[in-house]
């Protein structure tokens, strides 16, 4: 924000241009003069666009929507993944806030470190630490338990696709039982994966750490909630984000919200909150939907749309089972309507004072 | 070339570079202001979801004003109208339209009460004046749109007193008269308006004469004269036709004694009519109707022609109605009515493709009573309009602007002849002076406003929760009276409540949720209104083309387009 405010500053930075061989004027003058609508944005935008995510990514949505309320003052580690790699093809950066990019294992790690830097500094610069669910649920799991265990002052945050999408839909932990990835192929021997969805909250609770959230892109203010939540806590905190993939999950990009709203409607996605290990809040669901109407818009579980296949209609019966399970293990079923479950967190009312900011 | 060597390091935001907009393969997001089914189905030509909208931010003053640009008589059409705006609205999707009528009321109530001034100017001492003729609603709104475009306005009415049927045929139990002169009066005082009352074209002044000393003329005479009502060649004597019998009673509070009465047709005249005279006294009301009572698998083109909530307190009010039905004979002793022969009957399509009324033998039935009235509508009298009348003795109008085949004479309201409720002569009012105006001051006509209509699947509802429709108090059966009206006021709190469950079919409601939700920050929010009435904008120099806005928009305002956009377009 300041950082190109001063004079000084920008003879410093045609030095650096210059000695790094740089372009003597760029970014572009519309982004530095603020005068532009975008500049003039009423929220902080961390994540800014330009960035190479596919048509209607679940994963960049979360991103910008953490940063949005994380921000300014932090400074984040990335895992390899899809959000590092469409973020930063370089020389070019989408990020508005200093960012490393850690290896694929190691971004609980960097934070770590850069946490402690910013200690010795006398900073209270937060740092983030970013994952996807290979990064974290899978090979990044002994790095972000360390960082658990050393009580280090870090939100993490994964953004959970549940597939190694960035090298081409693999099975995690985290891809749910039945789907089809290229590791886990749906065909004659298998339908889909055969084991199930790591519970992760339950193992990042269980390090008794002040707080861990679950969270979706289907309701922003939620997630938000929990962001600047977490933010305020001086300590590990844990977020994992649902973020579909219209390419891995193989549904409409236009769909990205509703298949996240559906998943968090019928159970299989709960969405809760811990705290010191201890489940201390749930988002109600106001009116349970089956498993069908989330899995029949993505073609991961295409194969389990068949009515004649005995095969199918086990493995959708055991999905049923296992939201069925979520929801009277989590309490997911509220009472009566509340004005943060799943529809009502969601309802709009005109903005009275639009135009007016 | 750019060279870079290790050490370097990527500039903040330096992906705004990277144009993504080009990625779009198909179709691009734009924000579409379609047109709310209230409003598409309004006769008057009121746009609901603009009004409702002001009170949403708390602008009384300014919903009204809104209305007013169409309607200048909320507080009547509030009371009368049969709301289609309601059988239309998008929110019978989720659970019960929205209370449009009573908040309109009180809006048109509330502006009286509190004396705002309609949102119009004097029109210029040389500006050209329109005669009307007829002082009904018809009439009356075409003098208000007068002066709201600039225009002067002389009225001609044969009544010693204005408001058409309004005063001489709506029971004051409906529309009180208090409201209803409060309305007209501050119509009528506005500066450009004059009414010349017992002044009857064809007896005091001529279609001709007209013509010449005004720069157009609007005919909005209503109907007047009773269709001949017989049964296969038989009429009794003392043969009392129902609108006659209504304004008899408006005027001396008498109806002719009976006891048992069939009354025949299926309007509002009819209903009224049955309603009076049972509350007059008369022990057994039967309503004989060819049309059907409302049910879930009414046609709508079958269903009777009346306010729906005047059907339902009809039939509280223990009025019994005979749906599909007519009178086949009648049962006479000498000339006078001791009953009548009814016949089922069906409109049905018929081998020359039109529809027919069949009658269905081995139906029939007798119900003795003492007096029949026929209901059955009535037609415009010829009195000084011989050149324009119809053979269905109607003054065909050719368009829905109200011309005629008389150059500069427009015909609008019920003596057009396929109108019949308040709110559309009010609608055929601004239309013809829009025409008018138009030609008047040498601007290009006024044209059709097609654009498309927002059904409710076109919304996303997901983002509107279920609030119960307002409950309005209504006079129990055992306190109404001839004068006492019988629907209650919605009040303040209950008109400001109503309007938060409107769900702004069509138009931006600024919930933020594009804004929110864009996986590629490409719409952009502005603290300016744009030219689309929003405030927002699409940055397609970024927008992937992914649509999610336009799936999670609540209202249906964005939709996804054909893209024209190229590079060189790049704005923002
Ligand atoms: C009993 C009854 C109940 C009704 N209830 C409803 C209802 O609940 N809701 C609804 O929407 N509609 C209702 N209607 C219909 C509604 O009243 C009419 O559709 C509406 O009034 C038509 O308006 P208008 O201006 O075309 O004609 P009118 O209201 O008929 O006005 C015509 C005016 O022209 C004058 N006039 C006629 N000839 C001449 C002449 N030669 N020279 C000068 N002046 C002349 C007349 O005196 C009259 O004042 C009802 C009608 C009746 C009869
Ligand atoms: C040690 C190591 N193994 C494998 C890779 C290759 N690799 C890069 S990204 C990735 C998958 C990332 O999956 P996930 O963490 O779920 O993030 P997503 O791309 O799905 O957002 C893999 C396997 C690597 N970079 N490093
Ligand atoms: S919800 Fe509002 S805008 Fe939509 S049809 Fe009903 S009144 Fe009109
Ligand atoms: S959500 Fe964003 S990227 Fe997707 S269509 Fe809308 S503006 Fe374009
Ligand atoms: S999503 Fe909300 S803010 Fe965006 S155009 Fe639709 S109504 Fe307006
Ligand atoms: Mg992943």
């Amino acid at each position: 924000m300041s950082l190109y405010e001063t004079d000084r500053k920008d003879e410093r930075l045609a030095e650096l241009r210059e000695k790094f061989g740089r372009h003597p004027v760029d970014p572009p003058d519309r982004f530095h003069q603020g005068g532009s609508q975008r500049d003039r944005q009423p929220r902080f935008c961390g994540l800014e666009s330009g960035h190479r995510a596919c048509q209607g990514c679940g994963e960049a949505l979360a991103a910008r929507l953490v940063m949005e309320c994380a921000g300014p003052d932090v400074m984040v580690a990335n895992a390899t993944g899809c959000l590092e790699v469409f973020t930063t093809p370089w020389p070019q950066t989408a990020w508005q806030v200093p960012w490393i990019h850690s290896l694929f294992e190691n971004s609980a790690a960097v934070a770590s470190g850069m946490e402690a830097a910013m200690k010795a500094k006398g900073r209270n610069t937060k740092i983030l630490a970013f994952g996807g669910d290979g990064g974290t649920y899978d090979i990044g799991f002994q790095a972000l338990s360390g960082m658990l265990e050393r009580y280090h002052n870090i939100l993490y945050v994964c953004y959970d696709n549940e597939a190694y999408m960035n090298t081409g839909i693999q099975r995690s932990s985290s891809t749910p039982h039945a789907a089809s990835t290229t590791t886990s192929p749906a065909g004659p021997e298998r339908m889909g994966k055969r084991h199930l969805k790591k519970d992760l909250l339950s193992i990042i609770a269980a390090h008794h750490i002040p707080y861990s959230a679950s969270a979706s892109v289907a309701f922003p203010a939620d997630l938000q909630r929990k962001v600047r939540y977490a933010m305020g806590i001086e300590g590990p905190t844990f977020l994992v984000v649902h973020s579909p993939c219209p390419l891995g999950w193989k549904h409409d990009s236009h769909l990205t919200i509703e298949v996240a709203r559906r998943a968090a409607d019928c159970g299989l996605f709960p969405i809760v909150e811990m705290e010191r290990g201890a489940l201390s809040n749930v988002m109600p669901i106001r009116k349970v939907r089956p498993v069908r109407d989330y899995l029949e818009l993505q073609g991961r579980f295409g194969h389990l749309m068949d009515p004649d296949d005995p095969r199918a209609v086990e493995e959708l019966t055991h999905l049923q089972a296992l939201a069925d399970y979520n929801i009277s293990h989590f309490n997911l079923r509220g009472e009566g309507e509340d004005p943060a479950d799943t529809a009502g967190i969601a309802h709009v009312a005109r903005d009275r004072s639009a135009g007016e900011r | 070339m750019v060279v870079i060597n290790r050490g370097a390091h990527a500039e903040p935001g330096t992906s705004l570079l990277f144009k993504t907009g080009n990625w779009r393969s198909t179709e691009c997001p734009s924000h579409v202001h379609t047109k709310a089914p209230c409003h598409a189905a309004c006769p008057a030509g009121e746009d609901q979801q603009a009004w409702f909208a002001w009170l949403q931010e708390g602008h009384v003053e300014l919903a009204w004003r809104e209305l007013v640009r169409a309607n200048p008589l909320p507080a009547v059409t509030g009371r009368v109208c049969p709301h289609p705006c309601e059988a239309a609205c998008n929110r019978n999707a989720i659970d019960a339209p929205l209370a449009i009528h009573n908040v309109e009321r009180w809006l048109g109530d509330e502006a009286i009460a509190k004396g705002w001034a309609y949102p119009v100017a004097p029109p210029a001492e040389d500006a050209p004046v329109v005669a009307i003729v007829g002082s009904g609603p018809g009439g009356l709104s075409a003098a208000y749109h007068c002066v709201r475009l600039g225009l002067r306005a002389e009225i001609f009415e044969a009544l010693p007193e204005a408001g058409g049927l309004l005063r001489s045929a709506i029971p004051p139990t409906r529309l009180p008269r208090p409201a209803l002169d409060a309305e007209l009066n501050r119509l009528l005082a506005l500066p450009g308006i004059t009414i010349n009352l017992r002044c009857k074209l064809g007896r005091d002044v001529t279609l001709d004469e007209l013509g010449r000393s005004h720069d157009a003329v609007i005919l909005a005479p209503g109907c007047q004269e009773s269709k001949e009502w017989n049964v296969d060649g038989a009429v009794p004597t003392d043969l009392h036709e129902g609108l006659h019998l209504l304004r008899e009673f408006m005027d001396h509070g008498e109806f002719p004694a009976a006891h048992h009465v069939a009354v025949h047709g299926g309007g509002n005249t009819a209903i009224d009519l049955c309603r009076m005279m049972k509350r007059h006294g008369v022990e057994q009301v039967t309503l004989i109707t060819a049309s059907a009572l409302p049910g879930p698998d009414t046609d709508p083109a079958d269903l009777i022609n009346v306010v729906p909530r005047e059907l339902e307190e009809a039939l509280e009010e223990g009025i019994e109605i005979v749906e599909h039905a007519t009178v086949k004979r009648l049962i006479m002793k000498g000339s006078r009515v001791t009953g009548v022969e009814i016949v089922s009957l069906k409109k049905l399509t018929g081998t020359d493709g039109r529809k027919h009324r069949v009658q269905f033998e081995g139906t029939e039935r007798v119900v003795s009573v003492d007096m029949v009235i026929p209901c059955i509508g009535e037609r415009v009298k010829a009195d000084g309009l011989h050149s324009l009348l119809s053979r269905r003795h109607y003054l065909d109008a050719t368009d829905p602007w109200g011309r005629t085949p008389q150059e500069n004479v427009f015909a609008i309201g019920d003596a057009r002849g396929d109108r019949g409720t308040v709110a559309e002569a009010i609608g055929d009012g601004r239309l013809a002076v829009e025409a008018v105006a138009a030609k008047l001051f040498g601007l290009p006509d006024p044209v059709r406003d097609d654009r498309g209509e927002m059904p409710a699947a076109g919304l996303n509802t997901v983002y509107f929760g279920p609030i119960e429709r307002a409950r309005v108090p209504k006079l129990p059966v055992a306190d109404r009276t001839f004068e006492a009206e019988i629907e209650g006021d919605i009040g303040r709190l209950g008109a400001l409540r109503e309007a938060t469950r409107c769900l702004s079919c069509g138009n931006c409601l600024a919930c933020d949720n594009c804004w929110v939700m864009c996986p590629d920050n490409a719409v952009i929010k502005t603290a300016e209104l744009a030219s689309d009435g929003s405030h927002y904008l699409f940055d397609l120099d970024y927008c992937k083309g992914c649509g999610i806005c336009a799936n999670e928009c609540p209202t249906g305002f964005i939709q996804m387009r054909t893209d024209t956009w190229q590079d060189s377009d790049q704005t923002v």
